[in-house]
């Protein structure tokens, strides 16, 4: 086997001669291919090009920003002019660029444009110039200027000229690529900021809930980051607090006045439950820092998931549309203008209110980016467009039919013209629940002391036609009290089976008994109460039935058991009956 | 609760639809043992299930029970995931038979 050296490519500045011209190309050429640092690489490129010339010293100019100034960058052997500034039109190099040639002064006395103030400034006597202009076709950012031979008559020849266009146009393009590679890791920098920006801004939307939570909301933005935003949190007695917003405009200004707009209405929304004083306060704090002509609309209001009562107040938002029990629309329109244009121009008592019932019914709130979307056929979606897709999804869940309608504008086949965002409040109809269900009493908790962990209090006669509400009712509480869905139906389950106990076994299905539900609720457990005021069932006789005995019955409390974490007969009242306590410990979903 | 029955392939095919509980497990127990006293193969679709209790199971055992005396088939299918999770909490979705589909259920119970 024959081992065949490979020619050697020098290396490092320290190799003086190179056999021929090529050499000294293809060496530089890869040095401005590897480079990390293309000053560094320039240096060293021209001191090669100066030896390899025979020059006794060698300048490398670069065009400013505006093209109107030449400085000097780099420079190699007797010269030292680094920072030097030049007019772009001024000297040889002057001239090579402004002409994009490459030039030969043999003899500088003899050339009107060679500038004497240099050589006056550095004592340096210049003898003979050669200047290439560094450029890639037609774009010229500067020139190499090589002074004096060494040796000889101390003048250039045109060989020398010839090379050092070549070497300058390599240079030329490593610069070139070099800014490129520079703008797109700027470019690239900005994405990830912008990315970051907008994980910033998903975290401030709230989390999703399970599917029989009233509220739920969806917020797409046209570009990496959004000007609109929603948001609901419960409140401590059970209502729940929500806003939809628009902030003028898009990109990063609108983002960042959102993200204010956003912390302002979940900070002070926890301590203030008008709606109409809220939007005043928050629309105080914007006029004092807004930045000019920026202004925000927004419905915020509060729904008691029990009453299905709404208070909302409407500063300069599109008016949501409230879809009835019985299929009738109704729009709520705007009564103040957005926040943040006057805080001058709102009355003392807030912003105006609206009430309403739902009964039953569906609020929707939503930004243009919903109405003044495009649909297939390329038209607008507007109102009427969206009252028909809400008819015609009307079977399906709050959720699943926001995201129906969502689908409908947020295609595969074309970019969002707008943000979009839209709320959906959905009233379980529970007043008209208890109006077909007589007796079902809730009992509201005074808010005195150690009654503020009860969430639920509930009185209703021992008839099984009552379970179903009661059943609802406490799925409700558990979901507020932020449950999530299977702690929830565990919770359903083991109230609904020890109710049935009450009622088939403490009352015998006498069905003019009274039972008593309490739901409390601290950090991390359910604790339900529940009271009859039947005659003192021993309690020995209760236990679950054996599972390998397959047969109807007795499951009930083995259901309870195996659900709840804690489940305990307490000591029978002072005036009768019975007390069970079950515990039910949770992860809440945050 | 709602229900509904049909036959095909010589099967019962009834659908409760809706809460199963102590206050409709007694007509929920009564369509059932209808159904097996056809004393035709049985499957009982669980897809509409929202909720189902110690009562309603009940229901589906004593059915059960009542088809495996007269050596019938008695299948579930299509159980919703409420209903599904009660019956394990029962350790009875080994007791039952139970396919996802309408279409698997004919085959194994014809």
């Amino acid at each position: 086997m024959v081992k065949q050296a490979a020619k050697k490519i020098p290396t490092g500045g320290d190799v003086e001669n190179f056999s021929d011209h090529l050499e000294l190309l293809a060496l530089m050429g890869r040095d401005f291919a590897a480079s990390m640092d293309i000053e560094e690489t320039l240096n060293k490129g021209l001191a090669r090009i100066t030896r390899h010339l025979n020059a006794v010293g060698g300048a490398l100019f670069l065009l400013d920003e505006t093209g109107e100034k030449l400085c000097c960058t780099s420079c190699s052997g007797d010269t030292e002019i680094t920072g030097l500034t030049l007019g772009g039109d001024e000297g040889i190099v002057g001239y090579c660029v402004q002409n994009n040639i490459a030039e030969i002064v043999r003899d500088v006395t003899k050339d009107p444009n060679f500038q004497q103030a240099v050589d006056k400034q550095t004592g340096f006597v210049t003898k003979s110039i050669l200047c290439a202009p560094m450029s890639v076709h037609d774009q010229c950012i500067g020139a190499i200027e090589l002074v004096n031979k060494v040796g000889g008559d101390g003048l250039f020849s045109e060989a020398d000229l010839q090379l050092l266009q070549a070497l300058s146009s390599s240079a030329a393009l490593a610069i070139i690529n070099a800014r490129m590679a520079e703008a797109l890791v700027e470019q690239e920098r900005v994405k990830r900021e912008l990315e970051l920006a907008a994980e910033i801004q998903r975290s401030l939307l709230p989390d999703k809930r399970s599917e029989s939570f009233p509220v739920h909301g969806v917020n797409l933005p046209a570009r990496m980051v959004s000007g609109d935003f929603y948001d609901f949190f419960p409140l401590d007695d059970g209502r729940i607090c929500f806003n939809l917003a628009d902030v003028s405009g898009k990109g990063m200004n609108a983002a960042l006045l959102m993200a204010k707009t956003a912390s302002l209405f979940r900070c002070l929304g926890k301590t203030i439950h008008e709606p109409g004083l809220l939007l005043a306060k928050i629309n105080a704090e914007i006029c004092e820092t807004a930045t000019r002509g920026m202004f925000v609309t927004m419905v915020g209001g509060v729904y008691d998931p029990k009453t299905g009562h709404v208070r909302l107040a409407n500063a300069g938002h599109e008016p949501p549309l409230f879809h009835d029990a019985n299929g009738a629309f109704t729009a709520l329109p705007a009564e103040a203008p957005p926040l943040g244009i006057s805080p001058l121009l709102v009355e003392d008592g807030g912003f105006p209110e609206t009430e309403l019932d739902l009964k039953g019914g569906t609020l929707y709130v939503f930004t243009d980016g919903l109405t003044e979307g495009y649909v297939e056929d390329g038209s607008e979606l507007q109102v009427d467009g969206l009252k028909k897709l809400i008819e015609e999804n009307a079977a399906l869940s709050a959720p699943k039919r926001l995201d129906a309608i969502i689908a409908r504008i947020n295609r595969d086949d074309q970019a969002l013209r707008d943000d979009l965002t839209a709320l959906i409040i959905e009233d379980s109809a529970q007043p008209e629940m208890l109006a077909l269900h007589p007796g079902v009493e809730i009992i509201p908790s005074d808010g005195a002391g150690g009654e503020k962990q009860l969430k639920l209090k509930l009185k209703f006669p021992s008839q099984p036609n009552r379970l179903k509400l009661v059943r609802s009712l406490v799925s409700a509480t558990a979901e507020l009290c932020g449950c999530g869905q299977e702690a929830s139906q565990d919770i359903v389950l083991a109230i609904d089976e020890a109710c049935q106990n009450v009622i088939r076994h403490a009352y015998k299905d006498e069905p003019n008994g009274e039972i008593i539900l309490e739901i409390r609720h601290n950090e991390d457990e359910m604790i339900i109460l529940l009271r009859d005021f039947a005659k003192t069932v021993d309690t020995a006789v209760i236990r679950p039935r054996e599972l390998d005995d397959v047969r109807p019955g007795g499951l009930g409390t083995h259901f309870i058991r195996e659900v709840m974490d804690e489940v305990a007969f307490m000591p029978p009242p002072e005036d009768g009956g019975n007390l069970l306590k079950m515990v039910k410990r949770i992860s809440h979903e945050t | 609760m709602k229900h509904d029955i049909t036959e095909k392939n010589n099967v019962t095919i009834v659908s409760l639809v809706g809460d199963v509980d102590l206050e409709s497990s007694p007509e929920a127990r009564k369509i059932l043992m209808e159904c097996v006293n056809l004393n035709r193969p049985v499957l009982v679709n669980l897809s509409g299930i929202g909720y189902i209790d110690s009562s309603g199971v009940a229901s589906l055992i004593e059915a059960l029970q009542t088809a495996r005396k007269r050596d019938g088939e008695f299948a579930l299918v299509k159980v919703s995931d409420g209903a599904l999770r009660v019956l394990q909490l029962a350790r009875l979705d080994k007791i039952f038979t139970i396919y996802d589909t309408v279409e698997d259920g004919l085959a194994g119970v014809s």
